[in-house]
């Protein structure tokens, strides 16, 4: 599982590397930024929340790879959102 | 190029010496060592050389890695950074381990397969990787 986890992760900093060098860091600071603190909340045997995340991040990876997502505003407030109904 | 791979044949019997020359020269000259083992297939200690070759990394990629893993873990500088270093001791958890593979594989140009970025915990083994990759792209 965690191999999934690092999976989606390379997949979303792959994803970025398409963007234009400012969206990039931004993009880079949000996904990890994301990661990290689920990385320390999320409790490691709660097996199907982690599930949920990750069907969740493929999602979001999918939007962000089409070449349509330049600006993350869309990708901001979905993150924020999800950040807000964790706590 | 063609002189220079004919001298290290030359100097074959000494071989790790030469073995470090064809090493330090250009990207180019992987492939004239190929050639050059062709040539001396018979030569009982070749396999050695090669297999050494594969082995051993460049001290400059070494050193490159080393400067790409004490930015990306924002080291001090007084930090011991040597190539048998382990990530996880300088500090570094599994994402952080993924973003230096991801920043290594942006600075020499070569994409890690998933599989091999998971195997990956030391210094020396990213070198060793990449100077692989890095000749199966010259090649």
């Amino acid at each position: 599982m965690q191999k999934q986890v690092l999976s989606l992760y390379r997949g979303f900093l792959r994803a970025a590397r398409s963007k234009s060098p400012e969206d990039r860091h931004q993009v880079e600071t949000i996904v990890s930024t994301e990661f990290r603190q689920n990385s320390k909340q999320v409790d490691r045997k709660n097996f199907i929340y982690i599930e949920y995340l990750l069907r969740r991040g493929k999602k979001q990876l999918e939007q962000l790879k089409s070449p349509d997502t330049v600006r993350l505003s869309s990708l901001n407030v979905s993150l924020s959102q999800t950040k807000n109904s964790e706590k | 190029m063609a002189a220079f791979s004919a001298t290290s044949v030359t100097f074959a019997s000494s071989l790790k010496l030469s073995l470090r020359n064809n090493v330090i020269t250009e990207r180019t000259s992987n492939l004239k060592m190929v050639t050059v083992g062709w040539r001396k297939n018979s030569f009982p200690s070749l396999k050695t050389n090669r297999f050494r070759v594969s082995c051993a990394a460049k001290p400059e990629t070494v050193q490159k890695v080393c400067d790409i893993v004490r930015k990306q873990l924002s080291l001090p500088a007084e930090t011991q950074l040597t190539s048998e270093s382990k990530f996880v001791d300088l500090g570094a958890d599994s994402l952080d381990t993924v973003e230096i593979v991801m920043t290594l594989e942006e600075e020499f140009e070569i994409t890690v397969e998933e599989d091999s970025s998971q195997n990956i915990t030391t210094v020396q083994e990213a070198a060793d990787l990449i100077e692989k990759l890095v000749e199966k792209k010259a090649a």
